[in-house]
């Protein structure tokens, strides 16, 4: 049921969200199969996790400007997937709630966890419709598969098709597009890559930073020797050439230099010698600092009102 | 391999524990168990040990939380509640929420509005299927450090008689952003009238010249405990095929550009309290060789570390011109070598 969407939106996703589904999976989780206390029931009950992968169920809200949609954040649902139904002042309450606190987020749309939108989602999406008139569904596969290289999360949109001569709605996926402030990374990546978090010396730090400069490069570097491959491959012919492809890889070429104005060039140059001027100051009072201590430690080894008078040299 | 060794010599510097890559089995931390909880809260062993709590883990959740909250308040001071649990002497913070309170350092008690969220909240988060209580609070100190100020240090004391076990957390969302790395803080207060036995070597952290009066009345008032953070083993995972999409923000962030007035107000505070320090300095010629030295030394490292946080924002900048803009230059002069030399030259 899954084609690539026609509407024209654009997805961003904010890694919070994601944090919070996978937060709210585990803990679901957690408490359906409680560790085991003693180590000999761990086998029975490792033979039972197997089967416990429960399904949660939450909103996703955010903002929509235009023909952007950017998701901020989440929360948990209360959804019987027996019977159908939605816990309607649950929902309520709990929109009240973040209304206070976030007086610009928007419900719009709802979340689950499984590895493939399936056809009970459906009613679900129906019930959201009428406080979002087009609901976005995001998909997180909380499989745990050390040899997947994309995110498992998708997000969908419903369509109107009409199938077999009914109009029907289904489930269309769409491409979206992580976005992030900058408080938000340097926290995501503090938990990822767990650093330092003390001061630490001056020299972890310019590491810390580095480093992090040199992954982002590192993949840069991957991405392009890829496309570069790729385009070899295709002089060669041993791909079939693809226009649109080429088009791609031509206009972004044609995007370098970046920005060659004078204007730039000049604020550039501006900040250079800001911080440059910064560092001088810097070293300006750490100098004058250690003068002073200097100064101090002279007139301490060689103490003008001592008793001894004169200029004995303080032994 | 060389690269090897540098790295086990800086683990070694920074006393990096390698956190195991969590299984799914050890996600027990995320269980909770209500008897064992319920116990804890019966016994109080924290009533007669004021240091009891010594450690705070914080789940990525709550950090995530916490921070993008305090960033969204730009200058002004916001307030959360944390929940999660006890767990020896180590309070765990599994979740955080935001209170629609505006914190201005004059409120003691947050208001009945916010009591009614509170309470509200907490409900749904049962239902949810989020069994934790509170376990503390979290506000944030824009621009001037983590810390309690006198306001801070009372609310936590009273929390401590009624709410026991209580933390409070500050983060400070400017220097997070300006410095790179999370600033937080997680506190405990003494009770009334209770003199640590030692005086614990804290952190140094620059104060504005404005608040370092209220920091210096209060700061014995109360202790800090070590954080560490956990993250389950999905977060793990998805964090890892996260990096994946998002490099490309580490690459396009720019640190200069969005804290130009933090810079400012830093330099300027600095500017004064060298005013002062040579004040003192002209004042005590033959008296004690102390304060004024110690304020010049402490004046110095609030200027290294500014620096230090601007040339960092500047090497991203120049990195990112080489990378992308010197496309034209390269093929102009082979000989001539990327550096300053470009930038300075036209």
């Amino acid at each position: 049921m899954a084609s690539s969407s026609s509407s024209g939106l654009t997805f961003k996703l904010h890694p919070l969200v994601i944090v919070n589904i996978s937060d709210h999976y585990t803990r679901v989780k957690s408490q359906l199969n409680p560790p085991p206390l003693t180590s000999t029931s761990a086998t029975v009950n490792g033979v039972e996790n197997q089967q416990q992968a429960p399904r949660v169920y939450g909103c996703v809200i955010g903002v929509q400007r235009g023909r952007t949609v950017e998701i901020f954040n989440s929360f948990e649902l209360l959804y019987d997937p027996s019977t159908h139904s939605l816990d309607r002042p649950f929902l309520k309450k709990k929109q009240e709630l973040y209304k206070k606190v976030f007086p610009h987020f928007y419900i719009l749309g709802w979340y689950s966890t499984g590895s493939d939108a399936q056809e009970s989602d459906m009613h679900i999406h129906r019930a959201l419709m009428d406080i979002n008139e087009s609901p976005l569904y995001v998909l997180l596969n909380p499989a745990i598969n050390p040899t997947q290289k994309d995110l498992p999360v998708t997000i969908y949109e419903s369509e109107l098709h009409v199938i077999d001569g009914i109009p029907q709605l289904i489930f269309v996926r769409s491409s979206y597009t992580i976005e992030t402030v900058e408080a938000e990374r340097i926290s995501v990546d503090h938990v990822a890559h767990l650093k330092p978090s003390d001061g630490g010396s001056a020299a972890t730090q310019l590491a810390a930073h580095l480093t992090g400069i040199h992954s982002a490069i590192k993949m840069l570097n991957s991405r392009i020797r890829v496309l570069h491959h790729y385009l070899v491959g295709m002089q060669k012919g041993d791909i079939p050439c693809e226009n649109s492809l080429l088009r791609q890889v031509s206009s972004l070429l044609r995007r370098l230099p970046a920005i060659e104005s004078e204007k730039f060039q000049d604020d550039f140059l501006m900040e250079y010698n800001d911080t440059l001027l910064i560092t001088y100051l810097a070293m300006f009072t750490n100098c004058s600092s250690t003068m002073n201590e200097l100064v101090d430690k002279f007139n301490t080894a060689y103490d003008r009102h001592s008793r001894r008078g004169g200029r004995t040299a303080f032994i | 391999m060389d690269s090897a060794i540098a790295q086990k010599t800086w683990e070694l510097e920074n006393n990096i524990l390698t956190v195991e890559t969590p299984d799914p089995s050890s996600d027990s931390i995320f269980y909770y168990d209500e008897a064992a909880q319920a116990k804890f809260q019966q016994e109080k062993p924290w009533a007669n040990d004021p240091h009891y709590f010594k450690r705070v883990k914080i789940s990525a959740l709550a950090l995530l939380k916490m921070v993008v909250h305090a960033r969204s308040g730009g200058t002004i001071e916001v307030m959360g509640l944390m929940q999660g649990k006890t767990d020896g002497d180590a309070i765990i913070v599994m979740d955080a929420f935001a209170l629609p309170v505006e914190g201005t350092e004059t409120r003691v008690n947050a208001q009945a509005d916010a009591y009614e969220y509170m309470v509200d909240y907490s409900q749904t988060n049962k239902q949810a299927g989020r069994l934790e209580n509170v376990v503390g609070w979290y506000h944030s100190h824009p621009g001037y450090g983590c810390w309690l100020s006198g306001i801070d240090v009372s609310t936590q004391m009273l929390n401590q008689q009624f709410q026991e076990p209580f933390l409070a957390v500050v983060i400070d969302p400017t220097r997070t952003v300006s410095a790179g790395k999370v600033e937080i803080g997680a506190f405990r207060t003494y009770p009334e009238g209770y003199k640590p036995p030692d005086d614990p070597i804290s952190e140094y952290q620059t104060i504005p010249l404005n608040k370092i009066e209220d920091f210096g009345v209060h700061c014995k008032q109360y202790y800090a405990l070590d954080i560490t953070y956990f993250k389950s083993s999905l977060d793990c995972h998805l964090l890892d095929l996260l990096w994946n999409k998002y490099w490309v923000n580490t690459l396009s962030s720019s640190p200069l550009l969005g804290n130009g007035d933090y810079v400012a107000g830093q330099i300027s505070d600095l500017a004064e309290k060298l005013e002062q320090a040579e004040n003192q300095l002209a004042h005590s010629r033959i008296g004690p060789l102390g304060p004024p030295r110690k304020k010049l030394a402490k004046i110095t490292r609030d200027s290294a570390k500014i620096t230090v946080e601007q040339v960092h924002g500047l090497m991203s900048q120049v990195i990112k011109d080489i990378l992308f803009n010197s496309v034209r230059q390269s093929s102009r002069s082979q000989n001539d070598q990327s550096g300053p030399e470009p930038m300075i030259e036209t």
